[in-house]
């Protein structure tokens, strides 16, 4: 009689029909932002709402810039967290290591690929930035310390992390039992080897750290160097890069692991405390980001030079209004609620879900307010104002990276445990 | 033997970044030989400096592969099965 072999935990290799429906719909996205993408290679970046600065009284930075700086910042929870819970010892947080790296890796692929519907010519940006990119320009840095070393790194310590576990799913037959084995590479879990891994996992972090706020800090500087271009040039750019970028990882990673929680039914694994030190982690990086804004908001509007007057006034009562307060609103409830929830101490699974929501929709508002109103409203010279509105291109666009980033989720969990296996003696989960 | 090959990767790339990033800077040395391999193209800077960067961050990291991957060398091979390898 064949043996009965106990299938992969966190439903793994298994498909579910409305699992299956959702691929098909994620295909059909990214199916047209790819269809979208062609036609403006084919008929050149005119197809889009992007324009000159100034003389086509437009804006050269449009949605792709706005979802790269937003795709960079959601990588930076991933491997922020995993690498505070080890540096830390944050035990509450371990079960959202994994999905955190994951989130990280994906959001920097995206970023990645965000890029370069950007450029004219992709693929001459690319080989232009491998053999000419100037390190004093802030594009040397974004380019080889966050998509190259902060993706590299991310990678590194994603790999060594997931060994033990690939050991495990290696130890079952099954069509990825090569992949486990690879993965694995000969790891089997000695005291010397965890103790091995501990130690590297250390350092890892510990280098990974100042790295992650070196990279997401040059991305500020994109922005914050550029002194000709009123509404960027400032010091405040590059803290306030990072700390948004953890407002928005953080919210993300919040309602992911919602997600997951459901759909694996792990309530075991991803219990309230979990929800509770996220939550509260979100609370102080939302109040720390609001604080930036009101010094920023005090500094443009006490007495500010005029053309940075200008782009004060249309963002607080012109045509970047209608982003500028619901952003602000989303990020001043988020804190409200979250706020609550730590003073009555009464935390619930929901509303930190909201509040994740509700900070990466203001996040990607003020993501488009830091990138275009300045090219719009700034010039220095006597140009006309300018506008920008995105063309169902950009969208289609961006929306198949999204879908691309949904899947490359989706399939990843479906190939791995999305969450860490159990440690020996713990209960067993079998799904 | 673990230590020093990751020793020796990590170093590696510390001396590619830092070598080619204080390259890439534009620092003009008239005469030095260095430049000559520059094009006009390129504006006096080495082609492929940026790419040497990344290889060098990244072998930095990969040393972490290296050390964690490496078996010990006091490490004795898995005992086989009983039986195993035994003629019938």
């Amino acid at each position: 009689m064949a043996m009965r072999l106990e299938p992969l935990p966190y439903r793994v290799g298994q498909f579910s029909s409305g699992t299956l429906s959702l691929v098909v719909v994620l295909l059909a996205v990214i199916a047209q932002g790819l269809y979208a993408f062609s036609y403006q290679l084919t008929e050149g970046l005119v197809v889009t709402g992007m324009r000159d600065v100034g003389t086509m009284s437009g804006s050269t930075w449009g949605l792709y810039i706005v979802f790269d700086i937003y795709f960079v910042g959601v990588s930076f929870a991933g491997i922020s967290t995993a690498a505070l819970v080890r540096l830390l010892n944050l035990h509450h947080l371990r079960p959202v290591s994994r999905m955190a790296e994951v989130l990280t890796i994906i959001a920097l692929i995206l970023a990645a690929f965000s890029v370069l519907p950007d450029l004219g010519q992709p693929l001459r940006g690319i080989v232009h930035l491998l053999k000419y990119a100037r390190p004093q320009s802030p594009f040397f840095g974004t380019f080889t310390m966050v998509i190259a070393g902060y993706l590299f790194a991310s990678l590194v310590y994603f790999f060594l992390d997931g060994r033990r576990d690939a050991m495990i799913c290696a130890a079952r037959p099954g069509r990825l039992q090569r992949f486990y084995r690879l993965w694995a590479a000969g790891y089997r879990d000695t005291p010397g080897e965890q103790e091995r891994h501990r130690r590297v996992s250390f350092w890892l972090s510990l280098a990974i750290l100042p790295m992650l706020v070196i990279a997401h800090s040059t991305l500020g500087f994109v922005f914050g160097l550029q002194v000709g271009r009123p509404g960027w040039f400032s010091a405040l750019q590059a803290p306030a890069f990072v700390i948004l970028a953890g407002v928005s990882g953080v919210g993300l990673l919040i309602i992911i692991a919602a997600v997951v929680r459901t759909a694996l039914q792990a309530q075991d694994r991803l219990t309230p405390e979990v929800f509770r030190w996220l939550a509260n982690f979100l609370m102080v990086l939302t109040a720390a980001y609001i604080y930036f804004m009101l010094v920023d908001w005090l500094t443009m509007t006490y007495a500010a030079p005029l053309h940075e007057s200008r782009i004060a006034g249309a963002l607080l009562f012109g045509p970047y209004a209608r982003i500028y307060w619901p952003s602000v609103a989303a990020l001043v409830a988020a804190f409200y609620l979250l706020l609550r929830q730590f003073l009555t101490g009464r935390y619930r699974i929901g509303v930190a879900v909201l509040c994740g929501a509700l900070v990466n929709a203001a996040a990607v508002g003020k993501r488009l307010l830091i990138v275009v109103p300045s090219q719009t409203h700034g010039a220095m010279l006597p140009y006309p104002t300018g506008a920008y509105s995105p063309t169902w291109v950009e969208y289609s666009v961006i929306g198949g990276l999204i879908a691309l980033g949904t899947l490359l989720y989706i399939l990843f969990s479906k190939a791995f445990p999305i969450l860490e296996l159990p440690e020996p003696g713990q209960e067993v989960v079998r799904r | 033997m673990r230590t020093t090959l990751a020793s020796v990767t990590a170093l590696a790339g510390l001396v590619f970044a830092a070598t080619s990033f204080a390259l890439a800077l534009p620092l003009r040395i008239p005469g030095v030989a260095v430049f000559a391999v520059a094009s006009a193209e390129s504006g006096g800077v080495i082609p492929y400096l940026p790419a040497v960067f990344i290889l060098g961050i990244m072998l930095m990291f990969l040393a972490a592969v290296v050390y964690e991957l490496l078996p010990d060398r006091s490490q004795t091979p898995p005992r086989p099965p009983a039986g195993f390898g035994r003629r019938a």
